[in-house]
């Protein structure tokens, strides 16, 4: 980019920044990098600025760079990191208006960002970004002395099992003897209830009972983990009976850290990608009105903003949909279109142009910037009339008789589309499995359970991560699952393998 | 200031993305007995290239299992029941391989380049094309270089002069330089003295010239270190030819499943030999109670009833050989499938041995029994197998559910029992190891 066109972007960031303040948006200083394309499409596949080295980053570079390359679309413009101090990319080769539209939308996701319940919680683990430029260094040492493959064996294997943590983003970590204590202190207090009672007085069921605790306790005092964890990694790292060497525990820790401090922008991506194309438009509108930007450079906006948001007759487009959200709940709120009158409203007509000018949109919108994620957010604004107003429907590939496949609209009722949403937000894929026994067979095997949701897991998925986390815990591995509505036991065990 | 111009960094993504393309590699090795036992790729004659699906590598990791695959939310106008989209049907069904993948792109792989896969595999990737089993043919005998000394009748007059008139100009100059005097001078006292240098050098430092020439006509001057003979040298060529003498027995019943198995095994059997020889040739034996050649076509079509002699068709193999491809000029292979049923099976064997004798490179034997219970240790072995076990003192081992029999390294006998389509890849790997090749 010439200097001249650098000057005026930094005069038009200072005119953004002041445009976002007035609009309620809460700013800090960011750092916008003009860089190339190539180092942008690196950051999209890479998770942080600088990562470690990895084939399935390798991977994902290379499908964008292709789709960048070769088809002229996805062009890589909007890379922006939930930092202390948010980091964004500019691509020079990008066109001016471009890269004004992506200023403004970046101060959408800053806002975001800082005002997000979740996205402040996965700021306060560490300083990932630091730790990721840190991390690409050592573990070059440790494929120097290791060798590439060991390494990669076990940043496989931590990754493949990355985004199981507690379900509850804000649960508090504790280690295993504080937890220990808790249960063994709430088991005793049970009994000292017991124990007021005279002995020649208790029922023998009392008995049993009492009999039954001390069975607990005397388990307590030595069960790993005293209490089913679903933080699996974290329980490998800190109990694997393998040993784990310093180094894998080092890069085990950092892709931990990683995912712990990505998995809430999971969380919420559609509300952050609605939020941050809802205030872009406003903000390039203002621009405009304000003479700051031309009316080509407007017109070439208008073009890209179009392209991002246009409907996808076979996916999800967040940013479109998502947007719609926001627009949906301001107007509603705006005409007071909530509330027990309004929803037992049976009249239709009426129903359809309640408005009480109760102009509380705005308001609305930026409480659930604040406090909703995706799931929330699906379950309280995605009603029918949201749903068949943005024509969602669900799909399905059918094969015909010549071996073809035709895609055929095969629902539209919202109540389903809105279970499925539900249910693709809850775990994002990831099924619940937690750790019952790191002592399992009293051998150090693992034993793992897939807590029941209604969904079998992929058979050929499940061998392939038991063989993964096999490869950490070294010793046999376990997984109580449901196959057919029958219970399984699954095992891998490495040494039967060999054979 | 918050826009910063960045500084180049290094290029990390290309050599991630070069890591999973190597991943992707390996994954196709380990389909390789899916892949090469594939129908479409043996039975097509032209075009050596055919389609494999490619997927992109996906990390494992708990996902729910979906019962519907291509399923997902759209957008847009349009009520059930209404079509969105159409895919044509694709070449190679798209059966999950040992990876679990996700949108993969189709992907043309040359066979050149699944036979490199496979010899890469097999740790064969030093064979160099065309590079070994050279032979030198002997041709006879052809006139060589030039040498110094031979039997008079073949003496080089024409290289024998050259050398004789070189000489003259050597004996000129030595002449100049000793005595001081013109050439013509010494010419004259060189021819007077008829070649001798030594006599010459007299004549001219004791005047005893006779007469001077005034014009200098070279003639030659010969030495015994001047006479050149030819040289008579073995005349031999390399040659880089290659047959395989196919043999099946189709006494019994010639089910499908027997001719798929011969016809891939041979299918890659040639595909490798052309690799390594310039030339290969492929000749076809039928036998029942009698053998003959047959083309191609009649080979896998044909089946007879009849009685089973399985020594004639090494009979007519053994004169086969003799007469059009003499193992000093050919590199010999021959393959017999059979269900190792047979009439006589000593007098077989007694054939196999001259086969060997003749210093064929390597017999094959695949039994093929498709419905032969496949726990085939616990198996009785048929005759023909048991009468080779025995006599050759043959080792038996498995690989991947392929019994497999073999003497010692000198022994070019190699046996295979193929049941099944997975056993097309470890046969050849037992035909391709690695100390059977590198000399």
């Amino acid at each position: 980019m010439k200097k001249q066109g650098v000057e005026r972007l930094i005069q038009i960031e200072k005119r953004i920044k002041e445009i976002a303040e007035e609009s309620g948006l809460l700013t800090t200083e960011i750092t916008f990098e003009i860089t190339t394309a190539q180092r942008v499409l690196e950051g999209m596949s890479y998770g942080f600025p600088v990562n470690f080295s990895h084939w399935t980053f390798g991977r994902d570079y290379e499908k964008h760079r292709t789709i960048y390359e070769h088809t002229g679309a996805g062009i890589p413009y909007e890379q922006v990191w939930n930092f202390d101090k948010p980091k964004a990319f500019l691509v020079e080769t990008n066109p001016f208006a471009l890269n004004v539209l992506v200023i403004a939308h970046v101060y959408g996701h800053v806002d975001f960002f800082l005002a997000n319940r979740y996205l402040k919680h996965g700021r306060s683990f560490s300083n990932v970004a630091e730790e990721a430029r840190n991390a690409s260094k050592r573990f070059k040492e440790y494929e120097a002395r290791h060798g590439q493959q060991e390494v990669e064996k076990v940043i496989d294997a931590g990754m493949s099992i990355q985004w199981h943590q507690d379900p509850d983003p804000f649960f508090e970590e504790q280690d295993e003897e504080t937890v220990r204590e808790r249960l063994i202190a709430f088991e005793r207090a049970k009994l000292e209830r017991f124990e007021d009672v005279k002995s020649k007085f208790k029922k023998s069921e009392t008995q049993q009972e009492i009999e039954q605790i001390e069975k607990r306790l005397e388990r307590l005092s030595t069960k790993t983990p005293p209490e089913p964890t679903y933080d699996i990694l974290n329980y490998l790292i800190k109990k694997s009976p393998k040993p784990l060497k310093p180094w894998m525990i080092d890069v085990l820790t950092v892709i931990r850290n990683q995912a712990r401090s990505l998995a809430p922008n999971r969380k919420t991506k559609g509300l952050d990608e609605g939020w941050a194309t809802y205030w872009h438009v406003r903000i390039m509108r203002r621009l405009f009105e304000e003479g700051v930007i031309t009316p080509e450079e407007h017109g070439v906006f208008n073009d890209f903003h179009s392209g991002v948001t246009r409907e996808n007759k076979a996916g999800f487009n967040w940013y479109r949909i998502y947007l719609s959200l926001f627009e949906n709940i301001k107007e509603r709120w705006d005409k007071g279109q909530f509330g027990r009158e309004y929803e037992e409203e049976k009249n239709a007509f009426k129903h359809s142009r309640w408005d009480t000018a109760a102009g509380l949109g705005n308001q609305k919108i930026f409480q659930v910037r604040s406090f909703y994620s995706d799931r929330m957010a699906v379950e309280e604004f995605f009603t029918d009339e949201f749903i068949r107003e943005q024509q969602l429907y669900i799909w399905a590939g059918l094969p015909t008789a010549n071996g073809d496949i035709v895609y055929v609209i095969v629902e539209d009722n919202p109540d389903v589309i809105r279970e499925i949403l539900k249910n693709q937000f809850t775990y994002y894929g990831v099924p619940l499995i937690r750790v019952e026994n790191g002592n399992y067979n009293s051998q150090n095997h693992l034993l793992l359970r897939h807590v029941w949701n209604g969904y079998e897991l992929d058979p050929k998925y499940m061998n392939a991560t038991l063989e993964k986390i096999n490869h950490l815990w070294g010793k046999k591995v376990f997984l109580e699952t449901r196959v057919d509505d029958k219970d399984l036991l699954a095992m891998f065990d490495s040494e039967r393998k060999k054979k | 200031m918050p826009i910063i111009v960045s500084e180049p960094v290094t290029e990390r993504g290309r050599k991630d993305a070069r890591r999973h393309r190597e991943k992707q590699r390996e994954a196709i090795i380990k389909k390789l007995p899916e892949i090469i036992a594939d129908e479409s790729i043996i039975t097509q004659k032209k075009g050596r290239v055919i389609k494999i699906p490619i997927r992109n590598i996906d990390l494992p990791h708990f996902r729910p299992k979906t019962g519907n695959e291509s399923e997902g939310i759209g957008q847009g106008d349009g009520q059930p029941g209404d079509v969105i989209g159409h895919k044509p049907a694709q070449g190679q069904p798209g059966e999950p391989g040992e990876e679990p993948g996700e949108d993969y792109i189709e992907t043309e792989v040359e066979i050149e380049e699944i036979i490199e896969l496979m010899l890469e595999d097999l740790g064969l990737p030093q064979l160099e094309e065309k590079e070994v089993k050279e032979l030198i043919v002997e041709l006879g005998y052809k006139i060589g270089g030039i040498v110094k000394s031979g039997p008079w009748p073949l003496l080089d007059r024409r290289a024998t002069a050259q050398e004789g008139m070189r000489r003259f100009w050597i004996f000129l100059e030595t002449l100049k330089a000793e005595t001081g005097s013109d050439e013509f001078i010494c010419f004259s006292a060189l021819k007077q003295a008829g070649g001798l240098l030594e006599k010459a050098i007299e004549i001219i430092k004791q005047n005893q010239l006779t007469s001077k020439e005034s014009t200098i006509i070279p003639f030659p001057v010969f030495e015994a270190d001047d006479l050149r003979y030819r040289e008579i040298q073995q005349d031999t060529e390399n040659q880089s030819n290659a047959v395989i003498i196919a043999m099946m027995d189709v006494s019994g019943s010639m089910g499908y499943m027997k001719k798929y198995l011969a016809r891939a095994m041979l299918f890659w059997l040639v595909a490798f030999l052309r690799k390594l020889y310039r030339n290969v040739e492929v000749r076809f034996i039928i036998h029942h109670s009698t053998a003959k050649l047959v083309g191609e076509e009649d080979f896998f079509r044909t089946g007879e009833s009849g009685g089973t002699n399985c020594h004639t068709a090494y009979e007519l193999a053994s004169s086969l050989i003799d007469t059009e491809y003499p193992t000093n000029r050919w590199n010999v292979y021959v393959w017999h499938f059979s269900d190792g049923e047979d009439f006589d099976p000593e007098r077989t064997i007694e054939e196999l041995g001259k086969l060997i004798d003749k210093g064929v490179n390597m017999i094959g034997y695949g039994e093929v029994q498709p419905d032969a219970d496949p726990d085939w240790f616990k198996n009785k072995r048929s005759g023909l197998w048991q009468k080779f076990k025995n006599y050759f003192t043959l080792k038996e081992t498995q690989d991947n559910g392929l019994g497999i029999a073999e003497g010692d390294k000198d022994l070019p006998l190699l046996c295979v029992r193929l049941m099944e389509r997975e056993h097309i890849l470890p046969a050849l790997k037992a035909f391709l190891r690695k100390d059977r090749w590198t000399q």
